[in-house]
């Protein structure tokens, strides 16, 4: 199988690697650089729980491969607090009933990033249909949308 | 409990309480069974059956034992003879000599890397002799049909219960009617697949790091299963990534892992892939179910007969209690109710095996119990609410069979519920004649909080030791699959000593540590290991109040604690010590020992499922929801959307509103997609949906905000009045949205799910039977 060496900003740190050409993103930021934090649910690239941005945008990383993210920047959900301190958006999903299990959060908390850098004030009706791509079982996307509006309000300033 | 007089400044009991592990999870820091990993760790994979009923003649593994990486290839006949199941054991961890469902695992692979095990489970060929299958109930029930299991006639069980008059009764009826009603089986759904990590140490022990909602059940179902002593074997519980009842002891990749690590050297891991998961788990059990009511004039129920052919698939498992619990609980919701008769019918086929899900067959049953009394309120010219409250059960009621309801607050959900959503003007305003026409409808439901059904006990312990730093730690062996019970926990002790939620620390179940328990089963845990985690913390505070009077001089009367202190109340001179010094008196003095403590509560209940007459009060609480659906129906395309729902859950005492809404939230979410679109479809026993993309879940768009009110009862058993809150919005909710249908089109679906399909034939059947009249008039 051949091997392709890239070079990744993961969270900030880069990353030089030997990587076989197939390697999904997802199986190598978990297996390869131990980031367990992105889930697996399908790996069909319907349930969202292994979302992460690539140079801001949010992508599945199921199906995305490992080489394609050669030369760009990588956030997963272990980079979004900073020194100890939540990212609004995690800290929202905490206090707003945005997760219970917890498996499919890290995947609502990189979308609702990425969303919220796009549109910073979303109805919600915007922000249901921005979670398109993410499948909750436990929620019933309540919590989940309220925590999005408190955190979209916090980031704001408000 | 009776709740003594106690200070509680820093009690969370009651409000809005984030999960005490809910930091971890957003950090994407909590550990899930897939994360783990050890060193020398195997990966295995599973080869499953493509026949629904099949001899196995032959199975050729020589090529996949020869490629690299490859360190075994096992299959049933590998497996321990012993064989495995809940009361009926029907199979063995990989099937030998015959395949009784597309998906039975045949053949495991266990290779250095997942993908290596795929490729080895390629060169795998299995030949099978294809025997003649059954996959409808009612052609297994029929004499001369196959048989699934030689000598069952299909037939896994059955429930008879008659109490009362019924003939009688249904003869004094005003009015008496009788239908039929079909459901359809639904998947957890649960967003981690199942996931297990499974070695063995060197004195022999096998330890198994599991996804799981019953530890100590699954150690008792392993330890028989691969032959060994249970204090053999170790179930660790890992963060679980939801249950819903798709992670109780039916699942298999636990099993089958664990038994592979006695196969091989190596630690190995399985991870079932999402196809896996829909092809090796228990969905809950397809009915058909067939009412007979009699009500007098005023609405009120006073005789049912009620008929249930359950879809056992091809391996008993829990579908049988499912069974009992369709059969019989939907009558304790009516007080008048005295005289019914009863008969469920489980029948073993060839689909996949059916079992345990949230709500337990209560859906099933409230479904076609809601949508029956609609039909009937309607013919009396009643008020269907007003109907429902007539019949609601109250506090204090003995129910027909025998449920002693502590607290109902069944009728203040119908209230609640109806206001929400503006039940009395939607109702009566002008029927839309468009298109796209709305329409409302109701449902109501009861569950129970805990159940007594496994030997005579139905207890929950907790340990409660204090650390000499001052802090908690809980250990049960209850499960947190995501529901927030840990968190319960961990305010029912913070409650009781007074100290912020962050001085206490609740260990996942670990069955060589953990206090036994029966694990997150029937909405069991806030009523019964709340309960015990008072007790447990209330004996600590009374350990720490004797020992910090005999330290200050004090009377314990003067004393009282806040804050990891226990101190002098006024007039006496301010005088105070910390919890971590006492921990540490309570150890380091002649005959002392660490502060621990070891608490049981086991309910005043009754093992009704061990008489024939199968009555009596079976649970320490009972609780109740009624949901209101607004739906608007694209006559057209046959789309039923879901406006507007409100759901009012009696769970008692809401000990966490946060947790309590979410639970009911979610519920009800999953109980719009079973209703509207969440079907396993299966062609000849075989699914032919498998994925989230063809099983479509409700996303965030597809459903409305969830109204979710709650109603508080104040259970005397309950903890601070609390009963379980995390099934009972899942059962009335198909009934609501097909009454919401009927209103909306005049067209009844009876037959589950409410698809466009049967919308557009509904209606055309409607205009059918309308032109007929019209032309004979
Ligand atoms: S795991 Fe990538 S979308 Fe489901
Ligand atoms: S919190 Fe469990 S799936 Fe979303």
């Amino acid at each position: 199988m051949s091997k392709k060496t890239i070079e990744v900003v993961v969270n900030g740190r880069t990353h030089r690697a030997e990587v076989p050409a197939r390697r999904m993103l997802s199986d190598f930021l978990r297996d390869d650089l131990f980031l367990t934090g992105t889930k697996r649910g399908c790996e069909t690239g319907v349930c969202g729980c292994c979302s992460v941005l690539i140079d801001g945008e949010v992508i599945k990383s199921c199906l995305s491969l490992a080489v394609h993210a050669d030369g760009h920047e990588v956030t997963t959900i272990e980079g979004l607090a900073v020194d100890g301190v939540l990212h609004p958006v995690q800290e929202a999903f905490v206090n707003h009933g945005g997760l219970q299990c917890g498996y499919c959060t890290p995947g609502f908390i990189m979308t609702t990033v990425a969303m919220l850098n796009d549109n910073p004030n979303p109805t919600e009706d915007e922000i249901r249909h921005g979670l398109n791509g993410n499948l909750c079982r436990c929620t019933g996307y309540v919590g989940i949308v309220e925590s999005i509006k408190a955190a979209a309000e916090k980031l704001r300033g408000n | 409990m009776n709740k003594p007089e106690i200070s509680n400044a820093f009690t969370t009991v009651g409000r809005e309480t984030p999960q005490i592990n809910a930091i971890e999870k957003v950090l994407g820091k909590a550990v899930y069974s897939a994360d783990m990993k050890m060193a020398g760790m195997l990966h295995a994979k599973v080869l499953r059956s493509p026949h629904a009923h099949a001899r196995i003649v032959g199975v050729h593994t020589e090529e996949a034992r020869a490629l690299p990486g490859v360190h075994a290839v096992l299959t049933g006949d590998d497996t321990p003879t012993r064989m495995t199941g809940i009361h009926h054991k029907q199979h063995r961890i990989l099937a030998a000599g015959k395949v009784r469902f597309i998906g039975e695992e045949v053949v495991a692979v266990v290779a250095e890397d997942e993908e290596t095990a795929r490729d080895a489970i390629d060169l795998i060929r299995v030949d099978y002799e294809p025997l003649p299958e059954v996959f409808d109930t009612g052609e297994a029930l029929r004499a001369g049909t196959i048989e699934v299991h030689d000598g069952s006639g299909n037939l896994a069980c059955e429930y008879n219960v008659v109490r009362g008059d019924v003939d009688a009764a249904f003869a004094q009826a005003a009015l008496v009617h009788e239908d039929s009603y079909e459901t359809h089986s639904q998947y957890a759904g649960y967003m981690e697949p199942m996931a297990t990590l499974a070695w063995r140490t060197s004195d022999g022990r096998l330890h198994i790091l599991t996804s799981t909602q019953t530890a100590f059940l699954q150690r008792m179902r392993i330890a028989d299963a691969v032959e060994m002593p249970v204090s053999k074997v170790r179930v660790i519980q890992a963060t679980v990534g939801g249950g819903f009842g798709g992670k109780t002891a039916e699942e298999c990749n636990s099993l089958i892992c664990a038994w592979l690590a006695t196969r091989v050297d190596r630690p190995v891991k399985f991870v079932n892939s999402r196809l896996d998961d829909f092809q090796g788990c228990r969905s809950s059990p397809p009915e058909k179910i067939w009412i007979k009511m009699g009500v007098d004039k005023d609405g009120i129920i006073i005789a049912k007969e009620v008929k249930i052919v359950a879809d056992c698939g091809a391996y008993e498992g829990l579908a049988g209690h499912v069974l009992q619990v369709s059969t019989v609980r939907s009558d304790n919701m009516h007080r008048y109710l005295k005289n019914v008769r009863l008969n469920g019918k489980l029948a073993y086929t060839n689909n996949p095996p059916h079992g345990a899900l949230r709500g337990f067959g209560g859906p099933q049953a409230a479904f076609a119990l809601n949508s029956h009394i609609a039909v009937m309120a309607e013919k009396l010219g009643l008020d269907v609410v007003e109907m429902l409250k007539r019949n609601a059960i109250k506090s204090g009621d003995t129910s027909v069979h025998g449920f002693q309801i502590g607290s109902s607050g069944l009728s203040e959900c119908l209230d609640q519920v109806s206001d929400g959503i503006g039940w009395d003007s939607k109702k009566t305003r002008p029927k839309d004649i468009g298109v796209k026409r709305r329409g409302i409808g109701f449902g109501t439901a009861i569950h129970v909080s805990g159940n007594r059904e496994m030997g005579n006990w139905d207890g929950s312990t907790v340990i409660a030791k204090m650390a000499p730093d001052g802090r908690v730690t809980l250990m049960t062996g209850e499960c947190d699959m995501g529901q927030g019970a840990f968190t319960m926990l961990a305010q029912c002790c913070a409650h009781e000593l007074n100290i912020p939620l962050s001085q206490v620390t609740v260990l996942p179940t670990d069955t060589d540590m953990s206090p036994y328990g029966h694990g997150s089963i029937a909405s069991r845990v806030t009523i019964l290991a709340g309960n015990a985690a008072i007790k447990a913390a209330r004996e600590v505070r009374e350990r720490l109040l004797t020992l910090a009077s005999e330290k200050l001089g004090v009377p314990k009367e003067d004393l009282d604690m806040a804050n990891g202190e226990v101190f002098a109340k006024s007039p006496a001179p301010n005088q105070k010590i910390p919890f971590g010094d006492l921990a540490r008196l309570h150890i380091y003095r002649a005959g002392g020992e660490a502060l621990q403590v070891t608490a049981t509560y086991d309910p005043p209940t009754f093992l009704a499922m061990a008489t024939p007459e199968q009555y009596g009060n079976v649970a320490p609480g009972y609780s109740f929801a009624a949901q209101a659906a607004e739906v608007e129906v694209d006559t057209e395309t046959g789309q039923v959307r879901v406006l507007e729902t409100f759901v009012s859950d009696d769970c008692g005492k809401a000990l966490n509103p946060l947790a309590v809404h979410g639970q009911t939230c979610g519920a009800a979410v999953m109980g719009i997609g079973w209703a509207l679109y969440e079907q396993m479809r299966y062609e000849d026993g075989r699914l032919l949906n498998g994925n989230f993309a063809d099983y479509t879940m409700p996303t965030a768009d597809s459903v409305p905000y969830i109204q979710s009110g709650i109603v508080e009862s104040m259970e005397p058993n309950g903890p601070y009045g609390a009963k379980g809150a995390s099934e009972t919005a899942i059962v009335p909710g198909a009934a609501a949205i097909a009454n919401a249908v009927y209103d909306a089109i005049g067209v009844r679906i009876k037959t589950l799910p409410i698809t466009p399909e049967k919308i557009l034939a509904g209606l055309r059947a409607k205009q059918a039977a309308q032109d007929a009249s019209g032309a004979s008039r």
